[in-house]
Formats: structure tokens, C-alpha cells, sequence
């Protein structure tokens, strides 16, 4: 699975790295995608109802934890992280409202069509995330 | 003569509190059966309100999987939209129990039980949102549902 993710997801994850409390997220991110088959991916709310693109929100981290938001592309085997929040914390943050979702989704169509994209690969250790503008 | 009641009176305290004194280093405030009953209460309110989360989060897990169902007929979208509705209900409900519970957290009882309680009716009222947005308000978006067009392809 190829692994992308837009602008508002790079930021997110800066800031949530430069925090404490939320360290954990980077190894949550690593672990629940990379190396993961697009079957054992297609879990959690599936937003746009679609079987080839599935748009979906994930609860990372079990209770409480983070939420992230991501777009499947199955024939293609690519992924695009869209956005990621907190649940609980000082930079935690209930549900998205339906505008976000729908603003977000139209985002991830423009990016794809235009490339604007970070592709997220491992460093050698495996244990932090690079990202590489395309 | 006056000197003899005194006498009497003092006897007599010095009796009663003697008398009472003996009594309490006999029985405790609470003894050990009554404080058994009261630690088995709190044992039981644990052990249902355990199971209760237990069942929120199921019911959570159960939620999420009918995002996944394809070509809901209109059946299947009324069922859901009463499925939505009694998880709301169920919700209100259970919300009222969380605060009636302030009391028994302050005090320090089953204060982990309680967390993790709430924290699967937070998590419960997302998921049914999630659902009534995803079935109901989302694919009333024009432009939420060109966007599932246009991606459809995307290769």
C-alpha cells in the first residue's frame, strides 16, 4: 500500500509530535498502517458509503485516543491520510461536523489531481515517519 | 447530704460511660459482616457497570460494521433511521445515570469504572452520529456526492 497524506495532515501530525502528551501517535499512525493489507484497512465508519474509494474515520489508540481520517483508493493500493485530532487533551477535539468531512473529502480529490501530496515512508529504523513532497 | 448526691451523680457518669466504653470496644463502627456487605455493594456496582460498558462498546463495534453494508434499500435505511433514534434514547438515559453517579466518584468509588463508562457514551453517541450522518445527511451534500463520483475514477 502506497501511503500519502495531505497538507492538513502533515501539520497535525508536527504539532501533535511536538507534544508530551501525544507521543504516541506517530507509533499509532506506524502501526495501524504501514505494512497493512487494504482488507485488513477497510475498518471503522465508512463516511462515503463507496466499495472502490472507501473514505473512512478511525478510532486510533482504543479509548479515548485519536481520530483519523483517510481515503482508500483499493485498485490503485494507495492511501491518503486526510486529517487526524485528539479525542481528549489540550489539543483535543470532539467529532468533525458534516462540513468538515465534505470539505475534506473534496480537499483529498483536488490534491490527488493536482499532486499536491506527501508520500510517508519509514526511516531505517522503521520507528519514525518521513515525509516527501511530490 | 449534698456532697452524697454528687457523689451518686459522678458514680453514675462514671458508670454510664464505663458501661457505654465497654459496649463500643465490643462493636466497631461498622463490624466485620456489615463492613463485607458494604464492600460486596461496591464490588457489584463495579462488576454492572463493567458490564455495561462492556456492552456500550459492542454496540459501538456493531454500529461501525453497518457503514460497511452495500445498497441499503429503503427498508434498511428506516430500520437504521429507528436504530438511530433508540441509540439516542438509550443515550439520554444512560447520560443520567453517569451524573447520578458524581456523588459515588468524588468519593474516590470505582472511580476507573466510571471513567471508562463514560468514555463508551462518548464513543456511543459519536458512533450513531457517524451512522446518521453517513446514511442521512452526508449523501444529502451535492457536493459530497460528486466528489464520490469523481473519485470512483480515480485509479
Amino acid at each position: 500500500m502506497n501511503i500519502y497524506c495531505l497538507e492538513d495532515f502533515k501539520v497535525e501530525f508536527e504539532k501533535l509530535k511536538s507534544k508530551k502528551s501525544y507521543n504516541s501517535f506517530e507509533q499509532e499512525i506506524i502501526s495501524y498502517f504501514f505494512g497493512k493489507t487494504k482488507e485488513e484497512l477497510c475498518s471503522g465508519t465508512r463516511l462515503n458509503l463507496s466499495e472502490d474509494a472507501p473514505y473512512i474515520k478511525k478510532r486510533l489508540k482504543g479509548r479515548g485516543g485519536f481520530r483519523c481520517y483517510f481515503l482508500l483508493i483499493l485498485k490503485g493500493e494507495n492511501l491518503y491520510l486526510m486529517y487526524a485530532h485528539p479525542k481528549t487533551g489540550s489539543m483535543g477535539a470532539s467529532n468533525i461536523d458534516d462540513k468538515s468531512k465534505a470539505y475534506l473529502y473534496k480537499k483529498v480529490l483536488t490534491c490527488i489531481k493536482s499532486n499536491d501530496l506527501y508520500q510517508l515512508e519509514l526511516n531505517d529504523t522503521s520507528k519514525s515517519i518521513k515525509f516527501i513532497k511530490l | 447530704m449534698e456532697c452524697l448526691s454528687h457523689k451518686s451523680e459522678i458514680i453514675n457518669t462514671f458508670s454510664s460511660v464505663r458501661n457505654f466504653s465497654f459496649k463500643e470496644k465490643q462493636s466497631p463502627l461498622l463490624d466485620e459482616e456489615q463492613m463485607n456487605g458494604f464492600l460486596d455493594a461496591i464490588l457489584d456496582f463495579k462488576k454492572g457497570l463493567t458490564e455495561k460498558t462492556q456492552t456500550i462498546y459492542e454496540f459501538n463495534d456493531r454500529i461501525e460494521r453497518l457503514t460497511w453494508f452495500n445498497d441499503l434499500d429503503e427498508e434498511c435505511l428506516m430500520l437504521s433511521n429507528d436504530l438511530i433514534s433508540s441509540a439516542k434514547d438509550l443515550w439520554s438515559s444512560l447520560i443520567r445515570q453517569y451524573v447520578s453517579m458524581n456523588f459515588i466518584r468524588s468519593k474516590g468509588i470505582a472511580k476507573n469504572e466510571i471513567k471508562d463508562f463514560k468514555n463508551a457514551l462518548d464513543e456511543f453517541k459519536e458512533s450513531y452520529m457517524d451512522l446518521e450522518s453517513t446514511l442521512f445527511f452526508l449523501p444529502e451534500m451535492p457536493d459530497f456526492i460528486e466528489t464520490t463520483k469523481q473519485l470512483s475514477l480515480v485509479r
